[in-house]
């Protein structure tokens, strides 16, 4: 019973983790690899707001979520929107500045157990014999809300939809008047925005560490590789599968194996399937 | 309403477009036809701003060096430094040859978002309207995009970019691969189209016999360069058009 119940509450962590990854990547075709970094940026500003300014809890995580959204923008307005269509260029490019927000922070001193956010109720309650906290539920609740809210969004709004038809044939998207610049940026802040909402929702179960940064990018990357890159249902989907098979691993080889597990399904699911569950391989296209 | 003048496009070195010159009137159905790679896809890219999105990615990337010249008017305004999009906005829409619709999303979801620009008055309205000259697409509403057969999915392209709200519409190659019988329907419907939807069409197509009946004014185009251009009547009439692009033979008895 434990296992179910862990094991749920692992894979909607991971898939909160991915699935802003996933959606910047499903747009725009960019992988994202400042997404860790932006997860980290986010729990500290809330921390900021909270302690320096004093902030009332529910308004720093607001404001939070809206100025990583913003610092995403900027970061694809400025930087990455130079080198679009260069994947390499895409990674290196991102990735130096992920790599430099969060040695910065290091460098800047936010280290140590000191930084930690509240959790939104204190307490647990028990489930099939099983305590759980009420954060851990708001995790899974609110999880839950993301995917089926971003569904919907993707499916009966006018951006969402024409992220959807970006993502699936850019050229045919543009013919249609559809501002690609303008749609990648606007996704962009939004995975960004998820980051940020997996940041507030989980660093209240630990510290806010500079090393998180790079374990949630690696997490993120194996969950959108195994779905399928560019498929949301997909890295849903692949949280489930490596969320649990995580939680049989500690459970049955003990804690130490369980980042094994992710590294793992990314080399098997480079070798057996390298589209992943539901990626499709673009260049397979019709062919005449 | 839309005037190219002297359009010249290079790809590296290679002349895929030659000086080409087009106008086309208010309300217009202008034909442009020719062989593979005489430039039909170029010029359609040109018109509607693509090509410049193309030139911008590919010098970016360092690949291949593409130059454009030559001015493009619509409505009397220069718009040949505009983006897709802002062309688009102003009513240049281009359903590509190839048809590229949404594979992954249903026929309802690719109309949607082609209506990305309409108001949701007009988005509605353009629907049902759709949905009345293309019965088939109200019957497989919600069927994938990519399931659909060649003709719907053609019928869905115009749909699609009929609900962008055009007021000139290039189709490229709308024709391409389909059966004689669904080529015949579909250009009844673009007539039909034109008129009810007071727009101005430009189509381009390998072979012009089945659209040349529904066309004003027809360009022809061989390896880049227009080698000759004329009325319907006009062309109808010139021998060796006759035999190119019509497969008559002239008998000499």
């Amino acid at each position: 019973m434990d296992i179910l119940i862990y094991g749920t509450i692992n894979s909607v962590t991971l898939a909160l983790y991915a699935i802003g990854f996933a959606m910047v990547y499903g747009v725009s075709r960019l992988p994202n690899f400042a997404h860790g970094a932006l997860y980290v940026v986010s729990g500290f500003i809330t921390w900021s707001f909270l302690n320096s300014l004093g902030l009332n809890y529910l308004l720093s995580i607001i404001l939070a979520l809206i100025a990583t959204a913003i610092i995403g923008a900027l970061i694809y307005q400025f930087v990455l929107i130079r080198v679009r269509g260069m994947e390499i260029s895409e990674i290196i490019a991102s990735y130096a500045i992920g790599l430099a927000i969060l040695e910065g922070f290091r460098w800047g001193g936010f280290k140590g157990l000191t930084y930690t956010l509240p959790a939104f109720i204190e307490g647990s309650v028990e489930i099939a014999g099983v305590s759980v906290d009420y954060q851990r539920l708001l995790v899974v609740g609110i999880g839950a809300a993301v995917v089926g809210l971003l569904w919907l969004f993707t499916r009966y709004t006018r951006i969402g939809l024409a992220m959807r038809g970006m993502a699936q044939d850019e050229r045919a998207a543009l013919m249609l008047g559809i501002d690609s610049d303008l749609i990648a940026v606007v996704a962009m802040g939004f995975g960004s925005m998820l980051a940020g909402l997996a940041a507030v929702l989980l660093l209240p179960l630990g510290n806010i560490v500079v090393e998180a940064g790079y374990n949630i990018l690696i997490l993120a990357i194996a969950v959108c590789i195994v779905g399928g890159l560019g498929s949301w249902m997909g890295a849903v989907l692949a949280a489930f599968l490596i969320g649990f098979a995580q939680i049989l691993t500690v459970v049955y080889l003990g804690a130490h194996y369980q980042m094994v597990v992710a590294l793992l399904a990314i080399i098997l699911t480079l070798i057996l399937r390298p589209s992943g569950l539901f990626g499709q391989q673009k260049e397979l296209e019709e062919r005449v | 309403m839309l005037e190219a003048t002297g359009l010249m496009v290079f790809y590296e070195n290679m002349l895929a477009l030659n000086n080409i010159s087009i106008r086309c009137g208010v309300n217009q159905i202008i034909g442009v036809f020719g062989a593979n790679s005489a430039g039909k896809s170029t010029l359609m890219y040109t018109l509607s701003g693509i090509m410049q999105d193309i030139q911008k990615k590919e010098a970016m990337a360092g690949g291949e060096r593409i130059t454009l010249m030559g001015e493009v008017r619509y409505m009397g305004e220069d718009i040949s430094g505009l983006k897709p999009s802002q062309r688009a906005r102003k009513g240049i829409v281009l359903c590509p040859e190839r048809r590229r619709i949404f594979n992954e999303s249903s026929v309802l979801e690719n109309l949607k978002i082609g209506g990305y620009l309409a108001s949701s008055s007009e988005a509605r309205n353009t629907l049902e309207y759709v949905f009345k000259i293309f019965p088939p697409l109200a019957r497989l509403k919600k069927r994938i995009g990519g399931f659909l057969s060649g003709g719907e999915q053609q019928m869905l392209a115009i749909g699609r970019a009929l609900m962008a709200q055009p007021k000139i519409l290039l189709l490229d190659e709308p024709l391409m691969g389909l059966s004689p019988l669904m080529q015949a329907e579909l250009i009844l419907a673009t007539k039909g189209i034109c008129e009810e939807m007071k727009l101005s069409v430009i189509i381009t197509e390998q072979y012009a016999r089945p659209v040349l009946p529904i066309v004003d004014y027809a360009y022809i185009l061989e390896n880049g360069s227009a080698v000759m251009e004329g009325s319907k009547q006009e062309l109808m009439d010139n021998p060796d058009v006759r035999s190119a692009y019509f497969g008559i033979e002239e008998s000499y008895e």
